[in-house]
């Protein structure tokens, strides 16, 4: 029994053309997976798809044993949470505060629990200084940030990232990328959903979709073992991978030089 | 485009601020109908006071109060030109004959362009404005030579004027204890109130959560949405669109050059913003725990206590 059991999923918004088209997935708790796919993969599609946002066409998604339809979408949503790409448009409350009541506020968690997981949470993610700030005075990676805690004061042990980081600076990405560490370090399950292929190499475990199916789909190190899945799903390989590329069959000074790039960039 | 301040709140801290919404909205309500009830200016001049009274106890300056009322100036001005003008009741004080001549047309005419082209300026306008009204009574009166067209008669009574008084005092009051509230109540503590106060109409049907819900998003999507036209004013500029001059009709084809995306924009945002809200289990329609309370202190015990009073008082000026 996995933590997450997809079988067999399709999707169409039309019932013509189908988005996703037989997804087999099963992710076990605490895993960090990547979903690498090129725009139009249906990357996000599948992301609404298990918090129950759309119906499935065909297929079921199972989430800790529980299948996911419209009587439980409730319980599901107190297992798994989504941070969405723009930070203002999922940004509910007035001020900090608010927002990352919001979530508990829908599970009816009483007042006095809620303002201590506030302030638990806003100091996790840093933000406690900023509790009644509202969104027009924050940075982008600091609304992300808030989106957060909101989820992980609800207690869910899954987290999606559907892009979350795509429209954010450099700086406050990986800022962010630090606290998703941090949470996949306390044994929280993280699926990012990303086409940044250096994004993607933190996590564990690479999914690529590609045309709506699962392209591959293995661990970072044996994926990354076989260049040529990336480059028929139109990614661009990591930049390590691509020197190590141009260095092939060449004299061992470098080869060494090769090593030396993937030590560094995967093993650190 | 940061830090906008959304209604008239100013943070601050005092007796006002200290109030339950809730107290605050029924209690200026109480206090309008005890001051629509006063039907004499004395009785009226003696509410004003109070009202100063409150001011000071709130520590709020009357400047404040008094740039709430600017919006209203013309409403006042044409309160009172409207009373005096057209009020027949009791002793006549002023009884001259305006006349329209081909001086006095040409007075008139000069007047008013004089006036539009200083008030463009943006200075004193108020004060251009009475000296406006108060040129064109002296053309009119004075200048009476060459082709006389036709003369009427001014005439001011003097229940016109008492009346006129009455009423701007009366709108001055009533505006000065609703600033009050805006001035120390934020936006959601407002909503909040209301909220609460409109829990009964859940009998016929409206549930006041939603509404104070869809409220409090609004207010939090003010400055996002101001943010946004801004930047799609600079883009359509830099495409050669001229928000500021222009004729009419290039006016209106630029306008709709922003509201076209706006509507566009805010249609995706609400869009990602409900699977946002839906995604972290919000169902409409069910029961939520509140982060925000209100309290009802002492305070508000002591502050009801005055309102009713006030409202006894006014009650019984007009019945005896």
């Amino acid at each position: 029994m996995s933590y997450i059991e997809i079988e067999d999923l399709s999707f169409s918004y039309t019932g013509k053309r189908k988005i996703l088209e037989n997804i087999n997935l099963l992710i076990e708790q605490g895993e960090w997976v990547a979903v690498l796919g090129h725009n139009g993969s249906g990357k996000s599609t599948l992301a609404k798809l298990m918090i129950g946002l759309l119906d499935p066409m065909s297929g079921s998604i199972k989430i800790d044993s529980t299948l996911l339809e419209e009587e439980t979408t409730y319980e599901i949503r107190k297992k798994i949470g989504i941070v969405f790409q723009n930070p203002d448009n999922q940004f509910v409350g007035v001020t900090v505060k608010d927002d990352i009541a919001f979530g508990m506020e829908n599970l009816l968690v009483p007042r006095a629990e809620m303002l201590e997981k506030i302030d638990f949470f806003a100091r996790k993610v840093g933000m406690s200084d900023f509790l009644d700030k509202e969104p027009a005075s924050l940075s982008g990676g600091q609304k992300q940030r808030v989106a957060i805690a909101g989820i992980l004061a609800m207690q869910t042990k899954i987290i999606i990232f559907d892009e979350a980081t795509s429209m954010l600076d450099p700086y406050a990405r990986a800022e962010l990328m630090d606290y998703i560490r941090e949470l996949h370090d306390e044994g929280i399950t993280i699926i990012m959903i990303t086409h940044d292929i250096e994004e993607a190499m933190l996590a564990d475990r690479l999914v690529i979709l590609k045309e709506g199916k699962i392209h591959a789909d293995g661990a970072k190190k044996q994926l990354l073992g076989q260049p040529e899945v990336f480059e028929t799903s139109s990614l661009e390989l990591p930049m390590a991978i691509r020197i190590a590329g141009m260095l092939e069959n060449n004299d061992d000074k470098l080869k060494a030089v090769k090593e030396y790039l993937w030590e560094f960039s995967f093993d650190r | 485009m940061k830090n906008i301040v959304i209604g008239q709140y100013i943070p601050g801290e005092g007796f006002f601020y200290r109030l339950d919404p809730r107290t605050k909205i029924i209690s200026v309500i109480v206090l309008m109908v005890a001051v629509f009830l006063l039907d004499s200016i004395y009785h009226l001049l003696v509410a004003s006071g109070v009202a100063m009274i409150l001011l000071l106890v709130g520590k709020i300056s009357i400047g404040r109060v008094f740039r709430g009322l600017r919006p209203l100036l013309v409403l006042l001005v044409f309160t009172f030109v409207f009373q005096i003008l057209f009020n027949r009741q009791g002793a006549i004080l002023v009884n001259e004959t305006l006349t329209l001549s081909a001086t006095s047309i040409v007075g008139v005419l000069f007047l008013t362009v004089l006036w539009r082209m200083l008030a463009r300026r943006g200075k004193f306008r108020f004060l251009l404005l009475l000296m406006y009204l108060g040129g064109l009574y002296l053309a009119m009166r004075y200048l009476t030579f060459w082709w006389q067209i036709t003369t009427f008669p001014f005439v001011i009574y003097e229940d016109g004027v008492t009346m006129s008084i009455f009423v701007i005092v009366r709108l001055v009051v009533i505006i000065t204890l609703s600033t009050v509230l805006t001035l120390t109540t934020k936006p959601t503590d407002l909503t909040q109130g209301l909220e609460k106060l409109m829990r009964p109409l859940k009998v016929i049907g409206i549930r006041s959560e939603d509404f104070a819900l869809i409220i409090s998003i609004s207010l939090r999507f003010i400055p996002t949405i101001l943010d946004e036209a801004n930047k799609i004013m600079s883009a359509q500029a830099s495409r050669g669109a001229d928000f500021a001059e222009g004729k009419l009709k290039d006016k209106i084809k630029q306008v709709i050059s922003l509201l076209v995306p706006m509507f566009i924009i805010a249609f995706k945002r609400s869009e990602e913003l409900a699977d946002a809200m839906e995604s972290r289990n919000f169902v409409p329609g069910k029961p939520r725990s509140r982060i925000n309370e209100l309290v009802f202190n002492r305070l508000d015990v002591l502050t009801s206590v005055f309102v009713v009073m006030c409202l006894t008082g006014s009650i019984l000026i007009r019945v005896l």
